[in-house]
């Protein structure tokens, strides 16, 4: 499992994590070899789930762009409406494997907090949600989601009051309660192991796309496109390509025109957040930024350290997407699909469009469809008023 | 903890901290994500953050402390990395630091932190805690320069820890074994006689006091109040 990539990665966290992250290894390397753990992996992942998630052809949106077809890879058919129900189940399933009886997570938009409630409650594991107060407002429905579905919702008051304070309070818990705590963490971010065990999770998203889209179109796509925030859909969806010639771009937030929106590989630079080396917002004394975009869950000023290796060796490209163009997206995808996409791969599906307008129609792209936008409506209706 | 408008009181604090029988000074610069602090600790880097306090400011607090005590810096990784290593440590070193203590750097991670260390003249000094193995203990005792930070519970800084608290024995006996001359001084949630009586008596050859002393100073203490009460609870009965 590596532990770094290229420069990137690492594990920057307080002595007290060291056994746990030791811990959490050791018992996914043995996992990953054990047919009946693999088993068990996969018939919940289809019964509990519904993998495989089907491959979509956007007709109507292809012809809005008038070029390259455009397909959906849709993650937001999953159970609990997003892609973080892979790594909610594969890490959920090692908690258990692990002895441990009490499950923490973080949330930005409360896809992840609600995937960690569903499987702490098909486990029989005690689950608390760390989640800020401004993503608390602004993505209520999951919030009361978490709560049906057993989950304590602690609200996060310090900092800018979203993700980055989230991972900060969750992170505090597990340093105190480590011996009988798995932090569930929902990216493929922070100290290793988990940039590695996230990404094998997730990377079921871009081994269907292979044998789908072989199915579909005969041959794998020339593009594949997925929105960034810490970046497990995105590299779920590319790590399964990076050994073929499939062009990768990832799409990061750029909030308001003017600002940095949240666009850490476009606009940061190498840092160290919470564990990990890799691209981070931050001013000249290393502070980290303050970040902005109308997605709680692109809403992060790191990212994962594999998206900063991929970055420097030009194998994947990342583009931000600004807030009023991701709105136009859901519309789009909204009236010409008549699906309602999360704000978050809505940036995914803009870009997306662009590229196919350059593109000829012989070429197909592959876009991440990561979540369902059921959560975000108030923020759609609001904005687009 | 370094704070720019607090600048006018620091040094007849750190005189007070000396004339107290403190032997050396922990100097806190803030970082915006310190995931190893509690609330107090986090609160006033907030407030440290929002004065304007910049990385000047810490080389400043330095050269004005460091004419009365021995500092070690304790600060995370990134606002040291921002600088560069080998120009940060420079930095310290040249503004009188001897120290630098950095809480979320892994001995895994470690390696090129104290290679520019070294080259700077910087003591970087490890930590460890409740839960690492013997070897690791070792590990971390014969990496580690000026002294070994041994983390008194599990929890952040200045957690107050039901009952009694981590037997930090074995912890000691690991690194006494693997270096026998590094000085053991052990920090988070020392904050009365009880606690510093408690690391003593387990072996130890120091106490860090830091949350329990903030907060005082983000109540207003005077410098001599603050004296009087670091007095109180390391003097022997």
């Amino acid at each position: 499992m590596p532990r770094r990539y290229g420069p990137y990665g690492g594990s920057f966290v307080p002595e007290t994590l060291v056994p746990a992250l030791t811990e959490l290894e050791a018992a996914w390397r043995s996992a990953r070899r054990d047919p009946a753990f693999r088993r068990e992996l996969a018939r919940l992942s289809s019964t509990l789930g519904g993998r495989p998630t089907p491959l979509y052809f956007a007709r109507r949106l292809t012809e809005r762009g008038g070029g390259a077809q455009i397909w959906l890879k849709r993650e937001d058919l999953l159970h609990t409406g997003a892609h973080k129900f892979n790594n909610a189940l594969g890490q959920g399933l090692l908690t258990r494997r692990m002895g441990k009886p009490r499950l923490i997570a973080e949330t930005g938009a409360g896809q992840h907090g609600v995937a960690t409630a569903m499987i702490g409650s098909a486990l029989g594991l005690e689950t608390e949600v760390y989640m800020g107060e401004v993503d608390i407002e602004r993505q209520r429905p999951n919030v009361d989601r978490m709560r049906l579905l057993g989950a304590r919702v602690i609200p996060v008051r310090s900092g800018r009051r979203t993700l980055k304070d989230a991972i900060n309070a969750a992170l505090r818990d597990w340093i105190t309660n480590v011996r009988t705590t798995h932090y569930l963490l929902g990216s493929a971010v922070g100290p290793h192991p988990y940039p590695a065990l996230v990404a094998d999770f997730q990377s079921v998203i871009g081994r269907e796309i292979r044998q789908q889209s072989r199915r579909a179109f005969g041959r794998l796509p020339d593009l594949a496109v997925a929105c960034v925030g810490g970046g497990s859909n995105a590299i779920g969806t590319f790590r399964p390509l990076l050994r073929t010639d499939v062009e990768l771009l990832g799409v990061e937030a750029g909030g308001r025109p003017g600002s940095n929106g949240a666009a850490s590989l476009s606009a940061g630079r190498p840092g160290i957040l919470h564990g990990s080396f890799s691209y981070v917002l931050q001013d000249a004394d290393g502070q980290i930024a303050d970040t902005e975009s109308i997605s709680a869950g692109l809403d992060y000023p790191g990212v994962g350290p594999e998206h900063a290796w991929l970055k420097d060796t030009g194998r994947a490209r990342y583009v931000a997407v600004a807030d009023r163009d991701a709105l136009r997206a859901f519309h789009w995808l909204a009236r010409d699909e008549g699906i309602l996409p999360a704000l978050e791969p809505s940036h995914a599906l803009y870009a997306a469009l662009r590229e196919a307008r350059r593109r000829p129609r012989t070429q197909h792209i592959v876009v991440t469809l990561s979540g369902r936008g059921d959560k975000d409506l108030a923020v759609v209706l609001r904005a687009s008023r | 903890m370094v704070d720019r408008r607090r600048a006018a009181r620091f040094a007849p604090t750190v005189a007070a901290f000396r004339s107290a029988g403190a032997t050396a000074l922990e100097l806190g610069f803030p970082f915006s994500d310190p995931v190893a602090d509690g609330p107090v600790l986090e609160a006033e880097a907030d407030r440290s953050l929002s004065d304007g306090t910049r990385w000047k400011d810490l080389l400043a607090a330095c050269r004005v402390a460091s004419r009365t005590l021995p500092i070690a810096v304790m600060t995370y990784a990134n606002p040291i990395w921002r600088q560069g290593l080998d120009r940060a440590l420079g930095a310290l070193a040249g503004s009188g630091a001897t120290g630098l203590i950095v809480p979320d750097l892994s001995l895994e991670d470690s390696p090129a932190w104290r290679r520019a260390a070294r080259r700077a003249g910087i003591s970087l000094v490890l930590l460890a805690a409740p839960g690492a193995s013997p070897a690791r203990v070792a590990r971390l005792a014969r990496a580690s320069r000026g002294f070994l930070y041994l983390v008194a519970h599990y929890g952040t800084t200045g957690a107050t820890v039901a009952g009694a608290g981590v037997d930090l024995r074995p912890l000691i006996a690991a690194a006494r074994a693997a270096a026998p001359r590094l000085p053991l001084v052990v920090g988070f949630g020392i904050r009365d006689r009880a606690s510093v009586a408690r690391a003593l008596e387990q072996g130890a050859d120091g106490v860090v006091v830091a949350t329990a002393l903030e907060e005082r100073i983000a109540r207003g203490a005077s410098p001599e109040s603050l004296g009087a009460w670091l007095r109180s609870i390391t003097r022997p009965a």
